[in-house]
């Protein structure tokens, strides 16, 4: 309880607040720029953490943190540009809303539901922290690998399409992750002597390149569709009550299944949004309405992605392991403050847990007045002419991609992913599985290869050990499932006159 | 004839020009651009980004860090090493442009570079898991001999990465073939340490400031460092030669350099800049709370130091198969 | 660019094949038995696999129309300009490479007002738009990048003013 009152105290500091309320302002701007990544949010703010207290630049990072990650929704959902590669789960579904009008109610599920994951998955850090992060250190790469082929299986879930294009879609992007030297052999593949291809495919230029830029040549051979009718939008408040009352079950099961993919490091946001996404179309009561602006899927990813961000802090503060790029980040921030990760952080220093935990809560609330103001002041692009907005996303993807490297290959890239993309959609082919493909290639490849030579080429350890046994149960049941109702369908009902288009 | 005065005309110009910064031969006095060739985030960023806050503030000129990634480092060591050779192109160069040109993946070496200083030297661990048999590094080396080949694992970090050249050299130290020990490419140090606590590995030979927290959690043990002395941050772990009698010392070094071919000049004016920064106390505490190893050499220093890691980074990488003819 | 499903799956066949080809070429690492041929080699057959499925067209009664996306009747689509037909898509690439191509040189004002005034152009802006957006957004979008976040633009033939 002192501990407690102590970490009030220290939050309540005016250095802290200001930190807060500062990179608060800071994240939104950021992680609202295409191609802007709320890693780069972060990184751009160490050098600021020298000269603060340690509370303080803890707060930067975890406030400027999580105001992009929800703030990069936002040119999502309103140009089809995902800011993050979380984001690309469901930035389809977000740009529908925003087609039918209803671009307002899009981005306030993601601000309500990403404030809800955000205390619930800090709930779970402040209340089973230990037991979470036992689970994560009981995973091997056996675990990691069936881990990572469920979340491929995903793409055929979130497409709208024919399954098998979907599955061509996400082998293409596992393809273009064998780009590089970045894979278990530490050899070039596909590099076709270009330097720049060493490094691979960063996910970043592909997203903007296969949903911006393809959007932008749509744009190019389409008539510009209806404005919008003018009206008063009403509470985004009030509509998000609306949605969590209705789809009540599915924010839980966002919230339990992000906190448990975040806490296992190399998982990550990331994935929490496909695998949601992907849950909540499989048990939603009206699956066809997916990919049509349908809402139900955009609270459950919603609530999943920021509920893995905060469970994401259980191994990087328990045993200094970062759940991904931006825990890396706080990492070094923590041992630089002092406040070194570890077991004693707990006992030790209790009070600055606790004020950690605090200003967890407090940046997600305050996540929700200035998440609104920045929508209101967003959603003003939709009312200029497509003309005026279209160039100005050309320069920002040109502009943002070249950021996250300062290497203007990235911009070819962007260019070359723009056409792939377009084609792509054109033929069927879904975009998002490609992009699924490309973020989850090297994990997939580096936990098979690796699991392969640590067993001398034994494939039995991918189903001896307890908790791979059960990943690799659920990865088939998962597998044969779809193909068992195809059959059943077949049996009960002969078979229905086959549509046209097959010819 | 029309060309003489104009061409007078344009040296005059430059003259013109070029006065003030005669008169002021001060460097730097514009902003100065400092290239890291690895994402923001990582250990060289962060040693990057501290010393530009330091440099800005000791000469009162802004120092920009810029990454430059791609190409696992190639992208961004090159572009150090073609920047004009003025001073106000500098960047942090580390121990894979000892190791890249080895692997045929680029023609650069460190004589590409003038170093200017040596800023921070890492050197690799051998971790167990903390409840492995193991206490001290002689019996995990006793029962690495008596292994068969490939039958233990250890990791840290990709496939010929520098920690794999680590447990190379090591073996090789101890008369062993490179390859006697199986090593298990892992996507860097933490998911190696998550791997050995998890129990699919043996060992690792990642630094030690990267399996800190596993051993502040106790779930890791630290046998020896393969370092010619103790590092300062981890006064309890041995070397090895201490520990087993084996010399052999390795580690990952960031130094600072300017292009190839940058005036004695500049590198006067550069080269104790960067050692005014080393030696203020945000540096070292800086270091030391990330137990980075505070290792600092001069211009020569850092030449001689790179140097060295080139020839006994090649050697390695020879004995393990991984360089190119 | 709508192509038939049996266009695309040959060109999926032949990519998988070509990466599972010269994936199995790759040069095996000392010391491990996984190489780097595996996954290639595993991904690019079934690259081709699915493609040949889609060549015969299984799986397609699964598909749904993709709606509001027909081409655009003659006479509705403000074409402006730049009408260049059938490679009218390929212009958002064409700005991007020229963007590449002219920044270093030019410097990143000039070379994003051209892409921001040809692309608005190709959409069928009226000049009194066009030509105000490729002034003003460029100097935001360099104001934020450069100065906020410190993004190296080149400045070329015309730095910016702060």
């Amino acid at each position: 309880m002192h501990d407690l009152l102590e970490a009030f105290r220290l939050v309540a500091a005016p250095d802290v607040l200001v930190a807060i309320l500062a990179s608060a302002i800071y994240g939104l701007v950021v992680g609202s720029l295409p191609g802007l990544s709320a890693t780069m949010a972060t990184a751009l703010l160490v050098p600021v953490t020298f000269w603060l207290s340690p509370i303080a630049a803890i707060a930067t990072i975890i406030t400027a943190s999580a105001m992009a990650i929800f703030s990069g929704d936002i040119p999502g959902c309103l140009l089809r540009i995902p800011g993050t590669p979380a984001s690309a789960a469901y930035t389809d579904e977000a740009y529908a809303m925003t087609r039918k009008g209803q671009a307002e109610m899009a981005l306030g599920a993601g601000l309500w539901f990403s404030a809800i994951g955000g205390i619930v998955g800090t709930l779970s850090l402040v209340l089973m922290a230990p037991l979470l992060a036992e689970m994560a250190l009981s995973f091997s790469t056996y675990e990691y690998f069936w881990l990572a082929f469920l979340g491929l299986m995903c793409a055929t879930l979130v497409a709208r399409s024919s399954p098998i294009k979907a599955i061509a879609s996400m082998l293409l992007g596992l393809l273009i992750s064998c780009i590089g030297m970045e894979n278990p052999a530490g050899t070039p593949r596909f590099t076709f002597g270009l330097t720049d291809l060493l490094g691979g495919i960063e996910p970043i230029p592909a997203l903007v390149g296969v949903f911006a830029v393809s959007e932008v040549m749509r744009a190019m051979v389409t008539a510009e569709p209806p404005k919008l009718p003018k009206r008063k939008f009403g509470s985004i408040l009030a509509n998000q009550w609306m949605l969590t009352k209705k789809y009540q079950w599915p924010m839980w099961r966002g919230n339990i299944i992000g906190i448990i993919i975040g806490v296992l490091p190399g998982a990550g946001a990331d994935m929490a949004a496909w695998v949601s996404y992907a849950m909540s179309k499989r048990f939603s009561k009206e699956p066809e309405k997916f990919g049509t602006g349908h809402p139900e899927g955009l609270v459950e990813a919603g609530a999943s992605n920021n509920a893995s961000l905060a469970s994401g802090w259980v191994p990087s503060l328990l045993f200094g392991i970062p759940g991904d790029t931006i825990t890396a980040i706080a990492i070094g921030v923590l041992y630089m403050k002092g406040l070194n990760p570890g077991p004693t952080l707990f006992t030790e220093r209790a009070s600055s847990m606790y004020a950690l935990y605090i200003i967890f809560i407090i940046a997600n609330i305050i996540m929700i007045p200035l998440g609104i103001m920045m929508i209101r002041a967003a959603s003003v692009i939709l009312r200029a002419p497509r003309a005026g907005v279209m160039p100005v996303i050309i320069l920002l993807c040109a502009v943002g991609s070249y950021a996250t490297g300062n290497n203007l290959f990235a911009v070819v890239l962007v260019g070359l992913f723009g056409m792939l993309g377009f084609v792509m959609e054109k033929n069927g082919y879904p975009v998002a599985a490609l992009v699924l493909g490309i973020v989850m290639g090297s994990m997939v490849e580096q936990s098979f290869i690796t699991s392969l030579i640590k067993s001398d080429g034994d494939v039995m350890p991918f189903f001896e050990r307890p908790v791979s046994a059960v990943l690799a149960a659920l990865t088939f049941s998962a597998l044969l499932w779809p193909v068992g109702v195809w059959i059943w369908n077949r049996i009960r009902h002969p078979r229905l006159p086959a549509g046209g288009a097959t010819g | 004839m029309m060309t003489l005065p104009r061409r007078t005309l344009l040296g005059s110009a430059a003259g013109l020009i070029a006065a003030p910064a005669l008169a002021q031969p001060k460097w730097p006095n514009r902003p100065v651009q400092m290239l890291c060739p690895w994402a923001a985030g990582g250990g060289t960023d962060a040693v990057a980004r501290i010393l530009a806050v330091l440099l800005e503030k000791d000469l009162g000129q802004p120092f920009n860090v810029v990454n430059r990634t791609g190409g696992s480092g190639v992208v961004g060591h090159t572009a150090i090493a073609q920047a004009a050779a003025d001073g106000y192109t500098i960047g942090t160069i580390t121990s894979e442009i000892c190791m890249l040109h080895w692997q045929g993946l680029t023609e650069l070496t460190y004589r590409n570079y003038t170093p200017l200083g040596l800023m921070n030297s890492d050197a690799p661990g051998i971790q167990v898991n903390a409840s492995a048999p193991y206490q001290d590094v002689k019996s995990l080396a006793d029962a690495i001999k008596a292994s068969a080949p490939g039958k233990l694992k250890a990791s840290g970090t990709g496939q010929g990465g520098i920690w794999h050249l680590a447990l190379a050299g090591w073996l090789n130290a101890m008369g062993l073939k490179a390859d006697h020990v199986r090593w298990v490419p892992t996507n860097g140090a933490a998911p190696a340490m998550q791997d050995l606590v998890a129990g699919g590995l043996d060992f690792t030979t990642c630094s030690v400031p990267e399996a800190r927290a596993m051993l502040d959690a106790g779930r890791a043990r630290s046998l020896a460092v393969m370092a010619p002395a103790r590092i300062g941050a981890f006064p309890n772990i041995p070397t090895l030669k201490e520990a087993m009698g084996v010399d052999y010392a390795v580690g990952a070094i960031r130094v600072v350099a300017a292009p190839a071919g940058l005036p004695a000049d500049l590198v006067a004016a550069i080269a104790p800049a960067l050692k005014r920064a080393y030696d203020t106390k945000e540096y070292q505490d800086f270091m030391n709370s990330r137990g980075f190893g505070l290792v600092y050499g001069d211009a020569a220093g850092a030449e001689k130091a790179l140097a060295a890691a080139d020839l006994s980074l090649g050697n390695a990488m020879k004995a393990a198969g991984l360089a190119k003819a | 660019m709508q192509l038939s499903d049996r266009v695309t799956g040959a060109v999926l066949i032949a990519l998988g094949g070509a990466a599972a080809i010269f994936g199995a070429r790759l040069p095996a690492v000392p010391g491990q038995d996984v190489g780097p041929a595996a996954f290639p080699m595993l991904i690019g057959g079934g690259l081709a696999l699915c493609g040949g499925l889609i060549a015969f067209g299984i799986g397609h009664s699964f598909e749904v129309p993709e709606e509001g996306d027909d081409p655009a009747p003659p006479g509705s689509l403000h074409l402006g300009p730049l009408h260049l037909g059938r490679l009218r898509p390929l212009i958002p690439t064409a700005l991007l490479f020229f963007y590449v191509l002219a920044v270093e040189r030019l410097g990143f004002l000039p070379t994003a007002a051209v892409v921001v005034l040809l692309a608005a152009i190709a959409l069928g802006a009226r000049l009194r738009l066009a030509i105000p957006l490729a002034i003003i957004a460029p100097l935001c979008v360099h104001l934020a990048f450069y100065k906020l976040l410190r993004v190296p633009l080149p400045a070329g033939i015309l730095p910016a003013p702060w």
